[in-house]
């Protein structure tokens, strides 16, 4: 796995040649270019988790009439991805329709693809997250994943950058996170029925699985993972005195939908857990929002002391 | 036989930890949180041993364990911590407290089995 950021991006586009450009473009700048058939766009619109924005084309909906329509109807389905116009070159924009130059965040041609990447940095890729914290919690998840669900094994997906709110699975929990150079939440999402298969199979619950266990263990992992980063990214430093500002979360649970009341993008990881048959696999989402502060030059590793130091599960006498 | 509270506000850590015990000849007492152990810990006098988490709702378990030698008086019941936090502040915190000793999460049975029948004895 490597700590380079991705972002995937819908792109709705008719022109083979246009569709190169944007290819070309998205592998420059760590971008997964997806493809959808138009008669499927709100089916995935509806249920994709992992967009980071949607580049659209002026003349994707055939004329301009029914490009502005489709664009208005994006935009009222998924307000929170931003959405790019891609135009002819030469392009007059002020001739553009009101409407879509109220949706669509940024355009470009590709003769000039100077507002597809000042949007990318702008929307998409805004938060600087260092290597090392990147790495860091892949480490610390892996591990507290593999101690829980101990006869599975853990993999899991080079990280990306969200925009979505869309909530995975039925299962969530969220722990905030607070320190001198970040403020904000994680949260892990994953679905039901497979972590009842799991635990009705293993020996880790011996009275009939219900919710409940399943409730309890992903909040163990969470806590598990919550003291790592403690541990490794925070240490004993104080939360700055005074800084105490709150915003309200918003869940709709009819939506699947949470809202952090931010538009800032969000860091997400996806691990897989397999069978050693290789026959059954669930998927758990951690996702990581720094609504209330977000100051990454002032993060740093905490050093361990070498000598005295004592491995996780290990009992350190006194 | 050998009795021991175990104090964790998640039901997994708890049936993880009293199951092992339990299937390796302990007695094995369960409380919910800081509170929850004081009562357990009150009404149980056979415990040697609390193995506890730190951060749990209602009363945290330095907290506790400052309870259990300041408000019960005693002295002689051997702690353990068992908790994510590898704080070297929180640490200090419970051996002011008299604690004996701190085991980062996750618990690895196998790993201190025999030190926790020694202090439970």
């Amino acid at each position: 796995m490597t700590e380079q950021l991705t972002s995937k991006i819908l792109v709705l586009e008719n022109d083979l040649k246009q569709l190169a450009f944007i290819k070309q473009f998205a592998d420059e700048h760590s971008l997964v270019p997806l493809k959808v058939r138009k008669n499927r766009l709100f089916t995935v619109l509806k249920s994709s988790l992992e967009l980071g924005a949607i580049i659209l084309s002026y003349s994707y909906g055939g004329s301009e009439g029914d490009t502005v329509e489709l664009a208005t109807r994006i935009h009222a389905f998924r307000p929170e991805l931003p959405i790019i116009l891609r135009v002819e070159d030469e392009f007059d924009l002020s001739s553009l329709p009101e409407t879509l130059k109220r949706i669509c965040c940024a355009t470009f041609s590709v003769a000039d693809s100077q507002g597809l990447q000042q949007a990318i940095q702008e929307y998409i890729f805004s938060l600087v997250y260092p290597n090392a914290l990147v790495r860091g919690i892949s480490e610390i998840t892996e591990t507290a994943l593999a101690s829980q669900f101990k006869n599975l094994t853990v993999s899991w997906e080079t990280p990306f950058i969200v925009r979505d709110r869309l909530i995975f699975g039925e299962v969530y929990s969220l722990i905030p996170l607070e320190s001198s150079w970040c403020r904000g939440y994680m949260t892990l999402q994953t679905e039901e029925m497979p972590v009842l298969h799991w635990l009705g199979e293993s020996e880790k619950i011996h009275t009939e699985v219900n919710f409940r266990n399943v409730n309890s263990l992903l909040g163990e992992v969470t806590n598990l993972i919550w003291g790592a980063f403690k541990n490794r990214f925070i240490g004993d430093e104080s939360v700055i005195p005074g800084v105490n500002v709150e915003v309200p979360l918003v869940v709709n649970h009819k939506h699947k939908y949470i809202s952090f009341g931010t538009e800032n993008p969000q860091l997400c990881f996806l691990y897989t857990l397999t069978n050693e048959e290789r026959t059954w696999s669930m998927k758990i989402y951690q996702r990581f929002v720094f609504n209330l502060r977000w100051a990454p030059e002032k993060f740093r590793e905490i050093e361990q002391e070498v000598d005295g130091l004592v491995d996780a599960g290990e009992l350190e006498l006194f | 036989m050998a009795k021991i509270l175990v104090v964790d506000d998640s039901s997994t850590v708890r049936d993880e930890v009293s199951g092992f015990l339990s299937k390796n000849g302990l007695d094995v007492v369960t409380a919910v949180d800081g509170k929850d152990g004081l009562t357990k810990l009150q009404a149980n006098p056979g415990i040697k041993l609390v193995v506890s988490d730190v951060n749990m709702p209602n009363m945290d378990g330095l907290t506790m364990v400052e309870k259990i030698r300041s408000e019960l008086g005693n002295s002689s019941v051997n702690v353990i911590m068992l908790t994510t936090e590898s704080s070297p502040n929180m640490k200090e915190r419970g051996k002011a407290a008299g604690i004996k000793g701190w085991i980062v999460k996750p618990f690895k049975g196998e790993a201190v089995l025999e030190t926790f029948k020694k202090l439970a004895s």
